[in-house]
């Protein structure tokens, strides 16, 4: 198991260092020029030279990919453009209003779509089948910014039912500011999961095992919840793992129009300054979640499918 | 087995169960009828006026002109055929960077799964390294080289969502070049293009075209998300920068721009979902 | 499935219920707290750094500089702020000699280590040293354009820093601190502008023990003079300013404009400073929450949205029913900017065709784009200079911004393009949020009525204003806000030593109008120089380097609890002057 677990490891180096190529490529080479920006209304040709000197634009690019290199593995992605704040700072500080709002919303979606999926698995074809997708893809057809400002306006300030705005890092205070945007974000994404969990579930009930179960007697509802739910972990789990860079990306609408100081919107303000130094430390940060998400569905498969063993 | 025989006789016992499933016969239709005004758009047929005058500024839908059906927007132009022109985009969004996607990572797949060894390890690190990255980030990147509009869009789309595929033909390829009749060819001394083109190929295209039809929907639904971030289409009306319109002006009341775009999107979404899912369920000889 | 759903959602909701029934607390609220907000995340509070409205404001109620501006007064006027009074001017006109306040402490810090984290006393060092850091190469400050070139010896002394460490010790001929509470300001040339920079947010003063302290993560520890310190600080969310009790004595105005003793402007007069114990500031990105919090009376204070315009102003441009039920009073005051479009002068198609740039200038109609896009809050601009500063001329109507398409087309034909016919598409390149979108449609349609085509290439706003900085494209739109109430700083976006990267982006460069220009920087306020300042506005309005939209005026809507409001447009520090009253505020 440890081998196992180191050679996994090991083997998302060459993932990551591709990562950072690319990453680098992209915003380091081929990206615009962020000085003019940085300068203000009152730059001078002269300043501007002096300030591309100091960020180090003229060295070759070989000794800026080694410098990013260095930043990855120190974790130390210096300092924004934009706001002259310390990057590894604004992705920690980001990092807890982020998962405050995703991690719930994360799991109501995926709680409620998965016995939706169950469900229309069970009555597959028929009306009620075609109705819910009738409705999923409705709920994935309305913008999420119609659900906010509805939303906003009537259930926060007409009836008041939730705080129209802001964040308090402070428990439970920071439950009732999330309250709203976890709401939204559970109806904008069930949606798409009760599609995609439906294939996932329809996919076992064809398998050689269902059959089995149902020649032993076993009956459809218990058939579905022992066997069927327990081998469709595996897609459901990979769609998880899919999410994830959504889970933080995602959110910056709900976090815009909320006051939730999260990543999303540290990202997009970001994008929109071309705030390199940001954006690269993010995508990378995104891209190792993602990475290691995925080592954690490789250990959770050999766990919960015997068919696949510690090679 | 005849690789040959079989794979006509899927195909045609998949179109027989189709053409049985009457809504999916519905839903095709609806995507044609889609099709058929981006195509009239595309050669200015119909909506090509999109941009005239045809009523006071934000004029609530009304039923006695074509024109005016959807009403209108914040220079008095139709709502309705603006919608029409944005069809033109979606349908050509979806189209062309499906077109880009699908050769990617079929030829990528198909030769991890078939060569297998050092190929494979460079395709899947190839392919897991750019899936890592977040796929808006991509997005934003390609925007930023090719500049902003319609080819950056082909091109980002293209080039970020042909993944999935990949995956999926390197798993088939892999299970299928060891097979029975592909060891029969190779000893009857087939070349390796024969082999992947000829032989294994027609074994597992329905998943190109399941694929597809997801494709093309998320192209669709890309599009809307790039252009609210003001990276899409510029300067002519797409879903997309309708509904980020929209931002500025249901606060004062205007839902029908929202509504026409959303409404448009909706049942194209739809009807790829159901046709998705017949599809799926014609071809796909797992689920039956 | 219905089941499911709806149990789903019911569940979640009542979870929901019973969290936000417990409501969000007030932690040591007083009751006498002004709540308000910024449109924008705040970058950080290093005065150096402070380019921007929002992280001035902010830097503003911590930090103070020499000088201020009276708070009531009319037209703007500086007053003495950490200076005792106004300076002494020497008979050159190049030096000035500034008495500081005596006993004015720092905020109580730890990086105040001598004396135990207690707060020492402001010297006139540390006004040098200030101003040294403005001018640290290192630092690459966005402020440095206010001294560069005008104080003697600073660029000298920044030069010299470039090559290795700035050594702050090495003295600077034109910054002397004569004695503790003195000290010697030295101009390179005399300037009528320059005491404006002593009441930007860029010349406050800090304490070098807490620049040292802190080293980059000063920008997040802010320790000023000012009215106020910092509470809790997130600057993605949430910033809370308390009265900082070290503060010294300063009074409310005793005297203002005429009509501000009838608006009780004055019932606080000599009262001490600050009258509210807490700044609530909250960040609203969007307007939507912005517009709701104020209508719920979380918010004092707010600038309209323009979607919200319908619901706040009635037809006659006066507060709708509700809000006057509800006691808010509404506040117009003129924005000192300009919107406009910019030709490329360096492009040699328009830079030398001047027929056709003011045939393109009265084909623009104003007055349709005021009302789309701004409610009609906002005057056409008939030249560079706004109403509210000097050299303004409000009898000056321009003769190439009366809309016209008859008379456009005729001086198109003049140009060489009769009916737009063998002028390529124009380049114009802008911005791409949903309102410059709109915009751009806006001035497509316009142009188009003249037979003229626009090609449109979009970036992000630093990439646009790359472009803009370099020069790429035909034309572009910007807004220029003024950095302090004199003309010159609308005149000097054409003077041709200012050309881009520098601030005059349309590259302009007429000799005549640079004499005049560099005339009137000698000359204080008076009528030699305002008629020189009109000169040159004539003189811009005929050769048409840009078409001259509009000038915003800025409405406010205050809640009735919130006293002696008076929106400023260059003092940031503010709010120290407002009074809540509590028994208003149910």
């Amino acid at each position: 198991m440890f081998v196992y677990l180191v050679r996994k490891l090991i083997g998302t180096i060459p993932t990551v260092f591709g990562v950072a190529l690319i990453v680098f490529i992209l915003f380091n080479m081929v990206g615009g020029d962020p000085t003019y920006q940085m300068l203000g209304k009152h730059a001078t040709a002269q300043q501007i030279a002096e300030l591309r000197h100091e960020l180090g634009f003229d060295q070759p690019k070989y000794l800026q990919f080694l410098q990013f290199l260095k930043q990855i593995v120190t974790f130390d992605f210096g300092r924004s453009y934009a706001t002259k704040q310390q990057i590894s700072t604004m992705i920690l500080d980001g990092i807890t209003p982020s998962l405050t709002l995703t991690i719930p919303a994360f799991f109501f979606t995926t709680l409620i779509s998965v016995l939706i999926g169950l469900l229309v698995a069970y009555f597959r074809g028929r009306i009620v089948d075609k109705l819910t997708v009738v409705l999923c893809v409705f709920g994935m057809s309305v913008p999420v910014l119609a659900y906010i400002l509805f939303s906003q306006y009537f259930l926060a300030y007409k009836f008041g039912l939730f705080p129209i705005a802001g964040y308090d890092p402070e428990w439970p205070d920071r439950l009732v500011y999330v309250a709203l945007p976890i709401l939204i974000s559970v109806l904008v994404s069930v949606g798409y999961d009760v599609r995609f969990y439906r294939t996932a579930i329809l996919e076992e009930t064809g398998q050689d095992y269902v059959r089995t179960a149902r020649a032993k007697g076993l009956s459809e509802p218990r058939t579905y919840l022992k066997h069927v739910l327990k081998n469709s972990m595996v897609p459901i789990l990979t769609n998880l793992v899919m999410e994830i860079p959504l889970l933080v990306l995602g959110a910056f609408l709900l976090e815009s129009f909320f006051g939730i100081p999260g990543l999303g919107g540290i990202t997009i303000n970001a994008v929109h300054n071309s705030d390199f130094p940001v954006i690269k430390a993010m995508s990378v940060f995104m891209s190792l979640l993602y990475i290691l998400g995925n080592l954690l569905t490789d250990i959770t498969y050999t766990l919960v499918d015997p068919r696949v063993s510690f090679k | 087995m005849n690789a040959a025989i079989q794979g006509r006789s899927l195909w045609s016992d998949a179109l027989r169960r189709l053409m049985k499933d009457r809504l999916a016969l519905v839903c095709f239709g609806i995507i044609v009828v889609y099709a058929l005004a981006a195509l009239l758009a595309q050669f200015g047929l119909i909506a090509a006026s999109w941009n005239a005058q045809v009523g006071a500024a934000y004029q609530p839908p009304s039923f006695d002109r074509l024109d005016t059906i959807m009403g209108t927007d914040i220079f008095g132009r139709s709502v309705f055929y603006k919608v029409i022109h944005g069809t033109r985009i979606a349908m050509s969004v979806g189209l062309v960077s499906s077109l880009i996607s699908v050769p990617i990572g079929l030829a990528l797949g198909a030769l991890a799964g078939y060569f297998g060894r050092w190929v494979d390890d460079l395709i899947v690190w190839f392919y897991t390294t750019i899936s890592s990255i977040p796929g808006i980030m991509l997005l934003i990147a390609i925007t930023l080289v090719l500049g902003k509009g319609m080819t950056a869009m082909y091109f980002a789309l293209g080039a970020t969502s042909w993944v999935h595929l990949a995956r999926v033909m390197r798993g088939e390829f892999i299970k299928h070049k060891s097979r029975d009749y592909v060891v029969a060819a190779e000893s009857l001394g087939a070349t390796h293009a024969s082999r992947i083109f000829r032989h294994i190929f027609p074994n597992v295209s329905h998943f190109v075209i399941i694929n597809l039809s997801i494709q093309f929907m998320g192209a669709i639904k890309a599009e809307v998300i790039l252009s609210f971030l003001g990276l899409g289409v510029q300067g002519q009306p797409s879903w997309g920068v309708m509904i980020d319109d929209a931002k500025l002006e249901l606060a004062r009341g205007v839902w029908w721009q929202l509504a026409g775009a959303t409404s448009a999107m909706f049942f194209v979404v739809l009807a790829f979902n159901i046709l998705g899912d017949a599809l799926r369920d014609a071809l796909d000889p797992k689920i039956k | 499935m219905h089941l499911f759903t709806r149990f789903g959602v019911s569940a979640m909701l009542a979870v929901s219920f019973m969290i936000s029934g417990c409501t969000p607390r007030n932690k040591g609220d007083t009751g006498n707290t002004f709540q308000t907000y910024q449109p924008s995340k705040v970058k950080g509070l290093d005065p150096i750094y402070a380019d921007d409205l929002y992280s001035g404001t902010e830097v503003g109620r911590v930090y103070e500089g020499l000088l201020q501006y009276h708070y009531l007064k009319r037209p703007f006027v500086l007053v003495p702020n950490l200076a005792e009074a106004m300076p002494e001017l020497s008979a050159d006109g190049r030096s000035y000699t500034f008495k500081l306040k005596k006993g004015v402490l720092f905020q109580d810090d730890a990086s105040f280590k001598e004396t135990q984290g207690k707060g020492r006393e402001m010297t006139a060092e540390d006004v040098v040293y200030s101003f040294k850091r403005l001018a640290d190469p290192k630092l690459v400050s966005t402020g440095w354009w206010i001294f560069e070139g005008k104080i003697e010896g600073l660029d000298e002394w920044r030069d010299s820093a470039k090559a290795g460490a700035p050594d702050y010790s090495k003295p600077v001929s034109g910054l002397q601190a004569v004695d503790r509470y003195t000290i010697k300001i030295t101009l390179k040339t005399r300037s009528a502008q320059f005491l404006y920079a002593l009441a930007m947010p860029f010349t406050s003063v800090v304490a070098r023990e807490a620049v040292e302290h802190y080293g980059k993560e000063f920008l997040n520890h802010p320790v000023g003079t000012g009215p106020f310190r910092i509470a809790e600080y997130d600057r993605n969310s949430r910033l809370v300013w308390v009265r900082n009790p070290t503060y010294r004595t300063e009074l409310y105005p005793s005297d203002g404009e005429a009509g501000d003793k009838e608006a009780g402007l004055l019932e606080d007069a000599g009262k001490p400073l600050p009258l509210v114990d807490r700044v609530v500031v909250q960040i609203f990105e969007e307007s939507q929450p912005q517009w709701l919090s104020f209508l719920s009376g979380r918010l004092d204070a707010t600038g309209i949205p323009k979607d919200n315009y319908g619901e706040a102003i009635g037809g006659n441009k006066d507060l709708t029913p509700d809000l006057v039920k509800k006691g808010i009073r509404l506040y117009k005051n003129p924005g000192i900017d300009v919107a406009h479009t910019t030709f490329n002068m360096k492009d040699p198609l328009l830079g030398k065709n001047k027929l056709l740039r003011q045939a393109l200038s009265i084909a623009y109609d104003v007055k349709p784009y005021i009302e789309l896009f701004f409610n009609g809050r906002a005057i056409p601009a008939e030249g560079p200079i706004p109403p509210g500063v000097s050299g303004y001329d409000p009898d000056f109507k321009n003769p190439y911004r009366e809309h016209n398409l008859a008379k456009a087309k005729e001086l198109l034909a003049k140009a060489g393009y009769p009916d737009g016919k063998g002028l390529p598409p124009l380049e114009y390149v802008t911005t791409s949020n949903s309102t410059s979108r709109q915009a751009t449609e806006f001035l497509q349609k316009t142009f188009a009525a003249v037979g003229v085509q626009l090609k449109v290439t979009t970036y992000s706003w630093p990439e646009f204003q790359a472009a803009v900085k370099s020069a790429r494209g035909q034309l572009w739109s910007f807004a220029w806000n003024a950095d302090y109430p004199d003309a010159e700083n609308f005149l000097q976006l054409f003077y041709s030593k200012n050309a881009s990267p520098g601030p005059n982006d349309s590259n302009y460069s007429n000799p005549e109008f640079d004499k005049l220009y560099e005339k009137s920087l000698t000359l204080l306020d008076g009528p030699e120089r305002t008629e020189l300042y009109r000169q040159m506005a004539r003189m811009v309005a005929e050769d048409c380097p840009w078409i001259f939209e509009l000038h915003r005026s800025i409405f406010s809507l205050v809640q009735p609890w919130l006293k002696n409001y008076k929106r400023h447009a260059f003092e940031h520090n503010t709010a120290k002057y407002l009074r809540v009253d509590p028994a208003l505020k149910k």
